[in-house]
């Protein structure tokens, strides 16, 4: 077998898949920088990061201080001199401690300067619930950024997506918000090669995860594999085939995709893993009925967090969660309304 | 006011006869101490290296959830810290000071129910994220506290509680309260914005929150150099034109009188004060980097760091003091060794079964049943 078929039938895990990515594009883009906590000697808190300080050094591999506002405000002024910018949150709960900047300056730059000032910036960081990690190691918190005009918001839940959505993220000329799943980076189950090549995945181009006639699941990051499973279980258990959507981004959103599938299945549930309240699950159901109400046979059900913090021991982080059991008895109240 | 300035007059300060006797025969909060007091300080030395033990061992048999940000070599600075403070002083511990949540007041008596500090099953409790903790286990480890005790709780966000000391101190001088607000805070977490914004805003109201800084040399896995750019992170304090004081973290004695320096200071209205002591992290960052933090950092320094275990420079010194025995110093040892190694034999008993009883506690209680989740978003009427 020849090199390159072994490398493009290698499976990777999603954590994987985004620090090859890194390596490349610091190849590829001698201008492009990486800054953070703890990413040049640690390598990261989970190795994202891994082996690039030795192979780009400290300077274009730079472990800042503890400080979120300043690690953000820098990052805008190097992507304004013209240069490609990663910038970890350690956990992006964090990112409150940087909010002002990216909310108030990085995504207002672009509008404010008639769109001369690009700050083509990736704030990257490792997101969501389900491991026991608490109310400040826990946060899906995509609202706050998908409702700050001029930011773009990615959720990947694949391994190639992974990679995919971040080299089109690190292309893009404007700030995005890149949030990774944490439980998903070492997932076996989800390991997969990466297509070959410059890999891109476009921003705003959902992906529909299973195909389905009855009824349509919408989802994005931890929750999308709680929908595969309700999914597996409504056919199983009632013959309701069920279509899951992958959101991938969240802004630029791709309405068509989701429209499309609503006109066919003409029954929705939106799944998240962030609070119920003003969260991203409430925009979708929004837009299903500026655009397609006469389609529905049903109400659009949200499953999503409750408006709690995510607390820490598992009956109760599990209790305020979407789960598979939530997904599903929901799917079914909207199937057989 | 020189940045400097320390319980002990430094060369410049020396000016008067009275500078130069001062000097000579230092008045040292250490030394109203009696010896009672300084067995106590060495029995809470004790309890805070074996609690940390304990919890090593029992999250090695994967009894706990969550991270173990372990205090072990640190217990110097939270004894010397705490010893000296009254009933009614505020705290506010962060990851890597658990035992302070117990230790807080336990001049009091150890099972004083009138107490203004945790009790060791409250905290074992918190430990194990069980119904009894403090927050039912809504959020983890250090992340508790509780205002009647004087306890800010915190976040994860690094030196976010520093602001809220201002509060709670600014209250204090609103009502000509003379009780001070003591923060503990990581090196790293100097360079955060909310550090800054507090101190800044403490020494312009000279409000009574003194800030020690725990420079165990690593934030995770950055070097202070890259952390902070003066040469002592008690330097920092310049900015805010308030004492910045050096002290040595392996040594409670030390930590102990300069921390009085300050409590003093802010007690008379003289405001703010930072209190860097010098440690080193023994392992890693948390116990989920210990084999990494063997990697990023050197064996040699790694020994180094380790080699003045604060219950070993105690010792010399109660030795030296005439205050314990040779024999009395070695019935208990249990520094210089590994965590795993020691045993209880290496604790006085009233240590091993004072912590026993806190985990007894915390194992037997229940879970939070899952409806606790939704409680307590809002205050309930
Ligand atoms: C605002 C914020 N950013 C990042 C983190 C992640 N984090 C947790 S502890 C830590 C290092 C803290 O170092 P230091 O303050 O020196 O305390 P130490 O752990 O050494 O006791 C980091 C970066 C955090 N808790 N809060």
């Amino acid at each position: 077998m020849s090199v390159v078929a072994a490398e493009e039938t290698t499976k990777v895990n999603y954590l994987t898949a985004l620090r090859n990515v890194l390596h490349e594009e610091m190849e590829r883009f001698p201008d492009m920088v990486c800054i953070g906590e703890d990413i040049g000697i640690l390598g990261g808190a989970f190795g994202v990061t891994e082996g690039m300080r030795d192979k780009f050094g400290p300077d274009r591999v730079l472990d800042t201080p503890i400080s979120e506002s300043a690690i953000v405000g820098m990052a805008i002024g190097l992507a304004m001199t013209g240069r490609i910018v990663m910038a970890e949150m350690q956990f992006i709960d964090f990112i409150s401690c940087g909010f002002d900047q990216i909310v108030n300056n990085a995504a207002t730059m672009c509008y404010r300067t008639n769109g001369e000032v690009p700050l083509p910036i990736v704030i990257r960081g490792p997101s969501g619930g389900y491991g026991g990690g608490g109310p400040y190691h826990s946060q899906q918190n995509e609202a706050w950024f998908a409702h700050s005009p001029g930011l773009k918001v990615v959720i990947p839940s694949t391994p190639s997506d992974a990679a995919g959505l971040l080299r089109a993220s690190l292309r893009d000329p404007n700030p995005v918000i890149f949030y990774e799943v944490k439980e998903l980076y070492r997932k076996r189950e989800i390991e997969e090669p990466i297509p070959p090549g410059e890999w891109i995945v476009p921003l705003g181009k959902a992906a529909i995860r299973r195909e389905g006639t009855d009824l349509t699941l919408i989802s994005y990051g931890n929750p999308l594999y709680l929908c595969l499973q309700a999914a597996e279980l409504l056919q199983e258990r009632e013959g309701i085939n069920a279509e899951v959507i992958d959101l991938r981004t969240l802004v630029p959103l791709d309405k068509e995709t989701i429209l499309n599938s609503v006109k066919k299945t003409n029954r929705v549930v939106v799944v998240n893993e962030a609070p119920k309240t003003c969260g991203f699950a409430a925009e979708v159901v929004a837009i299903i009925n500026e655009h397609v109400f006469e389609y529905l046979d049903a109400p659009v059900l949200r499953v999503t967090r409750a408006d709690t913090p995510v607390p820490w021991v598992q009956p109760l982080e599990l209790a305020v969660l979407p789960s598979v059991d939530k997904i599903y008895d929901t799917c079914i109240k909207v199937a057989k309304f | 006011m020189n940045q400097k300035s320390t319980v002990i007059p430094s060369e410049e300060e020396v000016k008067t006869e009275e500078d130069k006797e001062r000097k000579a025969k230092p008045i040292l909060p250490r030394n109203s101490l009696t010896r009672e007091d300084h067995l106590e300080i060495l029995r809470q030395i004790y309890l805070a290296r074996y609690f940390d033990v304990r919890l090593i061992k029992e999250k090695r048999r994967g009894r706990l959830r969550g991270t173990l940000y372990s205090s072990q070599n640190q217990e110097a600075i939270l004894v010397g810290t705490l010893y000296g403070l009254r009933s009614d002083d505020w705290i506010s511990p962060v990851h890597r000071d658990m035992p302070a949540f117990f230790l807080k007041d336990m001049r009091s008596g150890w099972d004083n129910p009138e107490r203004k500090g945790m009790s060791i099953a409250q905290v074992c409790a918190q430990v194990w994220g069980k119904a009894t903790a403090p927050g039912r286990a809504k959020d983890n480890w250090s992340h508790i506290g509780s205002v009647p005790l004087g306890i800010i709780p915190s976040t994860s966000m690094l030196a976010s509680t520093i602001p809220v000391a201002c509060g709670v101190a600014y209250d204090f001088k609103l009502r000509n309260h003379d009780g001070v607000v003591l923060t503990y805070n990581g090196e790293g977490s100097t360079a955060r914005g909310d550090f800054h914004e507090g101190l800044n805003l403490a020494a312009i109201h000279d409000l009574a929150v003194i800030v020690v800084v725990e420079n165990n040399q690593w934030a995770y896995g950055t070097p202070v150099e890259l952390e902070c750019p003066t040469e002592d992170v008690a330097d920092r304090a310049r900015g805010y034109n308030i004492p910045g004081l050096v002290a040595d973290g392996q040594d409670v004695l030390d930590v102990y009188d300069k921390t009085m320096w300050c409590v003093e200071r802010a007690r008379k209205g003289l405001g703010p004060s930072i209190i860097e002591c010098k440690t080193y992290r023994a392992f890693g960052h948390g116990d989920h980097d210990d084999q990494r933090a063997d990697r990023y950092r050197s064996k040699e320094e790694i020994e180094r760091g380790r080699r003045r275990d604060p219950i070993a420079v105690y010792k010399t010194y109660l030795v030296e003091n005439g205050i314990l025995s040779e024999e009395e110093a070695k019935r208990y040892s249990p520094e210089g060794k590994h965590a795993i190694q020691v045993t209880d034999e290496d604790f006085p008993p009233e240590v091993v079964e004072a912590v026993r009883k806190g985990v007894e506690f915390a194992i037997a209680s229940p879970l939070p049943e899952p409806e606790e989740a939704f409680k307590h978003v809002f205050v309930e009427e």
